[in-house]
């Protein structure tokens, strides 16, 4: 099975990316890298069709710059301090989610190589309705919010599963029906590693971590795990030569990787203000978003079949409804009562102080906490990241040739 | 006297972390997961 499924999935790359039309020693995937956002956006996991096993250690260390750069900028790492000596626990739930990350963030890779994405998306996408599980049994969300609620979410969320399969197989280079082997799993373990992923996320923010502080040292897990993967299959030395040879679009990838963690933080403070059962389903909506990347930038879809755009379109349809009725269940009284009694029993686990959890949860400062400064080495932070920024875009690169344009068109 | 206080609390809280049912649900996860890519690599 797999042995004409490859091939096939190559010429159908090929076909996309005007052999010939460049002269450059690039590989078409970090073009198309440039666009990706979030690691599961549909643009990501193209991107991430082509990846070789080794490619993935780019992630983590283009987002890397960003975590510690844009809290330093808009916080001020005296506010990152702060929150760790108020509540030094928190290191581990960070360090614990960024883990869980990088593992999931591989097995899709894993998965989309060996199944398909068309099966793979759907698959990791079940992380929606396991973090609608984990957010009710250890969070007390969606406790006695009543019928219509629950409706809203757990429909949004198998309407986002479900819908990838018939759209995908147009989409994405080819269906890969039938392909369903024990590998098939890799996908859906994404998806449960990253429903997962959301406890610690959502520990975190119960008991008053800044979601800024948080992605901190989220992603000294993330990265230490990357690096540990990427060493434990390729070997330094080979490792080093990926690196090496994809240093001159180092910039796309760094920015790629910029714009990805401001996405990331908005994800993040809906973890905090909304609760994981809301903001999981809502963030996953980055679907649409590479659909429409996917038809106006890269010309997908064209010159299909009038019943694949009835299925892709009927399917955003019933997805962005979702989220509207997603949008439109704010929590009761009730059951923010019982989101403030999750957040009660956190406080008095960790002995964190129950005013300084109840300002953050309501989105304040504590009586007794200080405002938020930038000192000098949050400029050095800022201005060290903006030189290596200036650096990486001054590089010769592919993208200062002029048929890179092309080729993202083509 | 004020570091043995410091490496109380430290203990104290690594002790409530471990303790917590919380923590070895994605613990659990994330050995699962790594198992599974070193299976499928």
């Amino acid at each position: 099975m797999e042995s004409h499924r490859r091939p096939r999935i190559q010429h159908q790359f090929k076909t996309r990316r005007a052999p010939g039309s460049c002269k450059c020693s690039h590989s078409f995937r970090f073009h198309r890298g440039c666009l990706a956002g979030r690691g599961g956006s549909a643009d990501e996991a193209r991107l991430q069709r082509s990846f070789s096993d080794g490619d993935f250690t780019h992630h983590g260390r283009r987002v890397f710059l960003a975590r510690w750069s844009l809290p330093a900028l808009i916080l001020g790492t005296s506010s990152v301090r702060a929150d760790v000596r108020r509540a030094p626990h928190l290191i581990i739930w960070a360090l614990l989610a960024g883990c869980l990350w990088a593992v999931a963030n591989t097995l899709t890779i894993f998965a989309i190589r060996d199944i398909g994405l068309s099966i793979a998306f759907p698959l990791w996408n079940s992380n929606s309705l396991l973090g609608i599980l984990w957010g009710f049994l250890f969070f007390n969300e969606l406790r006695q919010a009543g019928w219509r609620r629950w409706a809203g979410r757990t429909g949004r969320s198998a309407g986002h599963v479900r819908w990838r399969g018939p759209a995908g197989d147009g989409i994405i280079l080819g269906s890969s029906r039938g392909a369903f082997d024990a590998r098939s799993l890799g996908g859906a373990r994404a998806g449960v590693l990253w429903g997962t992923m959301y406890i610690p996320y959502r520990k975190a923010y119960l008991t008053g971590m800044n979601p800024l502080s948080f992605v901190t040292f989220f992603t000294f897990g993330e990265l230490g795990m990357m690096s540990a993967l990427a060493v434990s299959y390729l070997g330094p030395a080979p490792l080093w030569r990926e690196l090496m040879a994809a240093r001159d679009v180092l910039f796309w990838l760094m920015l790629g990787g910029f714009i990805w963690v401001i996405g990331d933080l908005f994800q993040q403070y809906a973890a905090k203000y909304v609760g994981i059962s809301r903001g999981i389903p809502l963030s996953n909506t980055n679907q649409l978003w590479g659909l429409l990347w996917g038809i106006l930038v890269f010309g997908e879809l064209h010159g299909r079949g009038a019943s694949l755009y009835a299925q892709v379109i009927g399917g955003s349809l019933l997805m962005m409804m979702g989220v509207g009725a997603i949008a439109l269940s704010s929590a009761t009284g009730r059951e923010q009562s019982q989101w403030k009694e999750a957040a009660r029993r956190e406080g008095e686990r960790y002995d964190v102080a129950q005013d300084y959890v109840e300002a953050r949860m309501d989105g304040r400062q504590a009586a007794n906490e200080v405002k938020p400064s930038r000192g000098l080495l949050d400029w050095l932070l800022v201005a060290a990241a903006t030189f290596v920024f200036v650096v990486l875009a001054t590089m010769p690169a592919c993208h200062r040739c002029p048929c890179a344009g092309d080729r993202l068109r083509s | 006297m004020e570091r043995d206080v410091i490496g109380e609390k430290t203990r104290n809280w690594v002790a409530i972390v471990l303790t917590d049912i919380h923590f070895w649900v994605p613990i659990a996860v994330l050995i699962g997961g790594l198992l599974l890519l070193q299976f499928i690599h």
